[in-house]
């Protein structure tokens, strides 16, 4: 802080206490996370506790030549479409519906609801039911099918939630301005409103994706016969011990920061250059 | 979308408004308003915020389906088109200025929209902006500019359509003070330039008469009275009129007598009024109020006698004094009701007159305005002293 303490007097103690406090909710955040990127160069003792020795990348190669491990990029050929997917539908579906409930329309409290209420319901018991029912239809479950659906229902709400505060909070008059300029109503969406509302779809993707990619409940018993990478990795912590474990969560913790970072960037990028610094 | 029946520039500009209603569930917004506004004419809607001017404004730009009734921009009749095909345009009140779009986009939109070829787009976009003062900062985005230079953005970005009528809705209110004065008078002289209709809704009373041809005064829905700025000014017709206007003080009598042009009533506190007949069918008992502008006002302080005995005066009680600059303004509580006076600067500091002082109000025959309903008094009015 630029502002000296002292001439304001010394901090109060509460200062020490919260900023302690904050410290170890930070460390609890992000220690494990870091244990494990650490131990996943572990070297050819195996060992999955620290000490760390003699640092090597053979758990990653380990990973990508499957002998003893399971079938990782197998798994992670599923999953990474499968949040792509979830991401696009998210979007796609958010923002039809904030469009819809920019009006209001008989039954919307109650559409409102029930679309949000599927964030109460218990992941592994929505599993369960979604197994149950593509069984009495008669129709095998798979990553593309029945986890895609279990997904959404789970990043829908987030998407909606995000998408009705956005659309909710854009001035009508933009669409008027683009009407009275000529625009037709598919004109003024695609000129006009998608433009704006951009950063808030790039948001909703990043919650499709990144809740799609590491779900582990509501992929349970829905992905059929073949693991997305979670279950794999359920999978491995019971019959793998080794540091390719920890090789594994290390990879798929970068795709996920990786996709937080593009969506991040473009976003600042957007209103940056909104803004004018370019 | 049909994009041939956009008009030339030699179509006319009038609107005329037939029995325009609109109703939003229970409530009437606007109430089977009849209205011409002639062509080439500065129309100012004015009215408190409520009172459905911005309604109107927006029915006939298009933005609002009225419930009935018709609206004609020329000789077509208009209720059933889209905004562009209206030969309208618009300027928001936030100017809605599209935040990706720089400056020259912006403007350029319109052309864009009818597949104007990109070198023709920024060459006319370019021109738009240079009769608004703004091609340096055509690549800038409309977060970068000052609330002046946004509105001139958004009249570009109006102007590019060649339209015949520009409808402005409260263009002015999101400026400060300064920029505000600045803004209007560009607005007259571009009015002026162009020779179009502007239709400009605003709840201020100056800016109403400092622009206006034509001034539209409105209440709940309705309109209360249409005309030139002084004639409203000057002869308001309704206590609600010479109220929302201003600088009038509107006082109520009983008919006491009328006969051979001149017409005597009983004021309050036994004060007596003597007018010139007004053209409505009066009878003698009956109530009828009247307004008098405020710097028609003398004021005495040698008060005499304790009733007010000559016609056309008030005795009251001095409540406070306001500068104003070119003259102050001297509140006097008359017992039924504050009365305004507006005395001329070098007078009152030729007579001071002071809080608690007892003072006599009067004003000649000539200078009662007789209003066309009763007064049913200030008391729950909030504009009764916000101008003037």
């Amino acid at each position: 802080m630029a502002a000296s303490p002292s001439s304001y007097g010394p901090r109060p103690w509460t200062f020490y206490a919260l900023a302690t406090l904050f410290a170890l909710f930070v460390i609890f955040l992000y220690g494990p996370m870091i244990a494990v990127l650490i131990l996943s160069f572990q070297g050819p003792s195996a060992a999955l506790v620290f000490p760390l020795r003699d640092p090597s990348l053979m758990w990653f190669d380990e990973l990508f030549n499957p002998r003893r491990v399971g079938d990782v990029i197998g798994a992670f050929e599923r999953s990474f479409p499968l949040a792509l997917i979830v991401a696009a539908l998210t979007v796609v579906i958010s923002v039809s519906a904030g469009f819809a409930f920019r009006r209001r329309f008989i039954g919307d409290t109650v559409i409102f609801y029930t679309a949000i209420a599927s964030l109460i319901v218990p992941g592994l018991v929505l599993s369960i039911g979604v197994l149950v029912t593509f069984r009495y239809l008669g129709m095998p479950a798979a990553w593309y099918s029945s986890a895609l659906g279990a997904h959404l229902s789970w990043t829908l709400p987030f998407g909606l939630l995000i998408m009705f505060a956005v659309l909710g909070r854009l001035d009508p008059s933009y669409e008027e301005a683009a009407y009275d300029l000529g625009a037709s109503r598919w004109q003024a969406v695609w000129s006009v409103v998608i433009p704006i509302v951009l950063p808030g779809m790039i948001a909703v993707a990043l919650f499709g994706f990144t809740l799609s990619y590491d779900e582990f409940p509501r992929s349970w018993l829905t992905v059929g016969s073949k693991n997305t990478l979670p279950l794999e990795i359920w999978t491995m912590t019971t019959n793998v011990t080794s540091p390719a474990l920890y090789a594994l969560g290390a990879m798929t913790t970068f795709v996920s920061f990786a996709a937080i970072a593009i969506a991040l960037t473009s976003i600042v990028a957007i209103q940056r250059r909104r803004s004018g610094l370019k | 979308m049909n994009r041939q029946v956009r008009p030339g520039s030699q179509e006319t500009g009038e609107i005329r408004l037939v029995n325009l209603t609109k109703t939003f569930g229970a409530t009437t917004a606007v109430d089977k308003i009849n209205l011409t506004i002639p062509h080439g004419s500065y129309c100012c809607l004015l009215g408190p915020s409520g009172c459905g001017k911005t309604t109107i404004l927006r029915m006939i730009a298009g933005h609002e389906t009225p419930t009935s009734g018709e609206i004609y921009i020329g000789k077509e009749m208009v209720v059933d088109r889209p905004p562009v095909a209206r030969g309208t345009a618009m300027m928001f009140q936030s100017y809605a200025l599209f935040p990706h779009l720089t400056v020259l986009d912006n403007v350029a939109f319109y052309l864009k929209m009818r597949n104007v070829g990109k070198a023709e787009r920024r060459q006319r976009a370019e021109e738009m902006l240079h009769r608004v003062q703004l091609q340096a900062l055509k690549d800038r985005t409309p977060a970068q500019l000052s609330g002046g230079q946004q509105q001139r953005v958004a009249l570009a970005r109006s102007l590019i359509t060649n339209p015949r009528v520009l409808l402005l809705d409260e263009p002015l209110s999101a400026l400060d003070e300064f920029l505000r004065l600045r803004m209007r008078g560009e607005l007259k002289s571009l009015q002026k330039e162009l020779g179009i209709t502007f239709v400009h809704v605003t709840h201020t009373q100056p800016e109403a008469i400092a622009l206006a041809d034509m001034v539209v005064v409105m209440d709940t829905g309705r309109i209360d009275q249409a005309g030139s700025a002084n004639f409203i000014f000057n002869r308001p017709k309704t206590p609600y009129v010479a109220r929302f206007m201003g600088a009038q003080n509107v006082l109520t009598g009983t008919i006491v007598h009328m006969g051979e042009g001149q017409l005597w009533l009983r004021g309050a506190n036994g004060a007596q009024f003597e007018a010139a007949t007004s053209e409505a069918p009066l009878t003698e008992g009956s109530p009828l109020s009247f307004a008098v502008r405020r710097d028609r006002i003398k004021l005495r302080t040698n008060v005499g006698g304790k009733a007010a005995t000559a016609p056309n005066e008030v005795r009251g009680v001095v409540e406070a004094t306001e500068y104003q600059g070119s003259y102050v303004k001297v509140f006097i509580d008359l017992g039924s009701g504050v009365f305004v006076a507006h005395v001329p600067d070098g007078d009152f500091s030729a007579a001071p007159i002071e809080k608690g002082d007892p003072v006599v109000a009067s004003w000649n025959p000539a200078d009662i305005n007789i209003l066309t309903s009763v007064d049913k008094g200030a008391a729950e009015d909030p504009y009764s002293d916000t101008t003037n």
